[in-house]
């Protein structure tokens, strides 16, 4: 499904990410764990196709496809979503515009007729519901006055909405009282099926453990430092990072 | 008023055309209006029978009110209307002290001979808007066309009034004078629509007189126009009056629009809210002038100013001074101004959910207007208004 080999990325000349090689089969939940400031954030971004980050070096496949080069629409259109740490307000878009908007943006693309209003609104609902989140959730402007929680909650609604083939969540768990919390890994496990991939960048273990990863990676300075299966999350939990950086 | 005239015209002879050395007209040339000086308000040959047919539609031709208008007039027995040149009452006819100042006010005052004084009687119920249709339609380059209108509002009543320019391709210099007189307890909507072709001129002096507890919302979507300056004076003069101005302005190519309002706050307990969004395409240019005054005793004011630019290119100019003059110590006002381009971290996120670029830019675009349109008081307007982008972002 995501084959990444030797990704080196810039920012603003600083070298950030210094030769990433992570390959997620189809069906499989990964989770990269790691300090700040050790670049999981830019591996998220840098899968998105934010211009803001620089690929130095190394490549990004996708079923095969070269992504690296390709359009952030596109890298969208052809099944990658971020459920991003912070994502932008923007007031005066509703979130049921936006998100009939996406929708209807990836059936053009697949040669599909647009979503009607009906159906919109029913799928919507429902997951609405699952995310413990009013209908009304959907009158309101795109993360525009939304608390930390909505934030995660709405980014987690356009996942399921939308249904991508990659997910990359970046420290969705952040900021989640431990209600929110289990919220959000049941969307994610939701979403979790044997026909895509996910990896969730964290710094703790606690979401993994709702969710149960495939694979743990640690992420030191730029580079995967070490992988393995759920009991390296807890070792990271139990002894911090400061042994891996050795 | 024939002394009014005279003083007017020696107002404006002692201070000639605005320069831009006046704090009002720093950015706005006025130098291209000297050249309309010919006065002709003949509506002879002019078809107005589309106009006319329009439901509760108050027709002005080159000025010149149309009184077969009136037939369709819905509440022709609930008003009495007389040319304002006639009206004797100086209180009535009394505009604001700073528009004295202004060398082109005094000289609509001086040259009009044309507008109407309507007042709507107490008791009477205007459930139904009322348009204003001021056709510009005179086959003569470079005319002058000065008006002077008055409306007066009797306590209670509630007037939604809209104002629409038809210009059909003609070069003119479309001066408005408006005063609206808002009794106590009175609610006024002024909706003002600008969509003069690009070779048309506008400059409007409107006065808003309020009285206690009356409501007076001023919404204005202008787009289209060559050369648009609009002055907007609400005196909040009586306890408990509320003003919202809104006002969107598209812009492109080389238009030039100004908006220059003043809110005096000289009572208490009084409300004020400005809402100016310009979004500027090309070449063009947009000026925001907006100044409140809390005067001494404007005890438990309410006041917010805001001025938003959206810039689409690198060409176009936003000039925004907004302002602020308290004199009173228990108030809560706030301004604030921003400019700049379409937010890029925004567009990329619509993009990250499959959204082309060229959507994205739209999307964004539309939800800044949005911001002031959904404030808007008529609901026709918010309709056209929202429709009208799409045409004018693709055009």
């Amino acid at each position: 499904m995501i084959k990444i080999k030797n990704l080196q990325v810039s920012i603003d000349e600083k070298d950030i990410l210094k030769g990433i090689d992570l390959e997620i089969p189809k069906g499989e939940v990964h989770a990269i764990m790691g300090r700040n400031g050790s670049g999981k954030s830019t591996l998220a971004n840098t899968l998105a196709g934010n211009e803001k980050f620089e690929v130095k070096n190394g490549s990004i496949h996708m079923n095969d496809v070269d992504i690296t080069e390709m359009s952030v629409e596109n890298r969208a259109l052809n099944g990658i979503f971020v459920c991003f740490q912070y994502p932008v307000a923007i007031p005066g878009v509703s979130m049921a515009y936006f998100l009939r908007a996406a929708i209807n943006a990836h059936f053009e693309h697949q040669g599909k007729e647009e979503m009607d209003a009906v159906e919109f609104l029913n799928k919507s609902k429902k997951i609405l519901s699952e995310l413990n989140l009013d209908d009304s959730f959907l009158k309101r402007s795109i993360n525009d006055g939304f608390s930390g929680g909505e934030k995660k909650k709405s980014e987690i609604l356009q996942l399921l909405a939308l249904n991508p083939k990659f997910a990359i969540l970046d420290e969705t768990d952040s900021g989640l009282d431990i209600d929110a919390l289990k919220t959000v890994a049941n969307g994610v496990n939701k979403f979790n099926s044997k026909n895509n991939s996910t990896l969730i960048i964290t710094h703790y273990e606690r979401l993994l453990e709702y969710i149960n990863p495939d694979v743990v990676h640690v992420m030191v300075d730029g580079k995967i430092k070490k992988s393995g299966d759920m009991s390296l999350a807890k070792e990271v939990e139990k002894k911090g990072y400061s042994w891996l950086l050795k | 008023m024939d002394q009014t005239k005279n003083h007017s015209y020696n107002a404006f002879k002692k201070l000639g055309y605005p320069s831009k050395k006046l704090e009002n007209w720093k950015f706005s040339n006025s130098n291209h209006l000297k050249s309309y000086n010919v006065i002709n308000q003949d509506q002879s040959d002019i078809d107005i029978k589309q106009y006319l047919a329009i439901e509760n539609a108050l027709c002005f031709v080159n000025g010149k009110f149309v009184k077969e208008s009136l037939n369709n007039f819905i509440y022709k027995n609930q008003i009495s209307i007389s040319k304002t040149i006639e009206v004797e009452d100086s209180e009535i006819v009394k505009m604001s002290n700073n528009f004295q100042g202004e060398s082109l006010f005094n000289l609509g005052i001086a040259k009009f001979n044309e507008g109407i004084f309507i007042e709507f009687k107490k008791g009477g119920k205007f459930d139904t808007e009322i348009k204003i249709i001021n056709v510009y339609d005179k086959k003569t380059e470079n005319m002058f066309i000065p008006v002077f209108n008055i409306f007066k509002l009797n306590k209670k009543n509630n007037i939604s009034i809209v104002e629409k320019n038809v210009n059909n391709g003609l070069d003119s210099f479309n001066l408005r004078i408006n005063k609206f007189i808002c009794s106590d307890d009175s609610k006024l909507n002024h909706t003002m629509i600008f969509n003069d072709n690009t070779k048309s001129n506008s400059l409007g002096y409107n006065y808003y007189e309020s009285g206690l507890n009356s409501i007076i919302n001023v919404d204005s979507f202008n787009y289209e126009s060559l050369f648009n300056k609009n002055f907007i004076q609400v005196d909040l003069n009586q306890a408990g009056g509320e003003t919202t101005i809104n006002t969107l302005n598209l812009t492109k190519n080389n238009e030039h629009v100004d908006n220059n309002i003043l809110i005096n706050h000289n009572s208490e307990h009084c409300i004020s809210f400005q809402n100016v969004r310009n979004i500027l395409q090309n070449k063009s240019t947009c000026v925001f002038n907006g100044k409140v005054i809390v005067a001494d005793g404007a005890q438990k004011t309410d006041s917010n100013q805001s001025n938003k630019n959206l810039l689409l290119s690198k060409e176009a100019t936003a000039y925004s001074n907004p302002q602020l003059e308290i004199y009173a110590d228990d108030v809560q006002c706030g301004h604030g101004s921003t400019t700049g381009a379409l937010d890029k971290d925004s567009i990329f996120y619509l993009q990250t959910r499959g959204i082309r670029k060229e959507q994205a830019t739209q999307i964004l675009i539309k939800a800044f207007a949005h911001e002031v349109i959904k404030q808007f008081s008529n609901d026709n307007i918010k309709n056209k208004a929202q429709a009208y982008i799409d045409k004018w972002m693709n055009g």
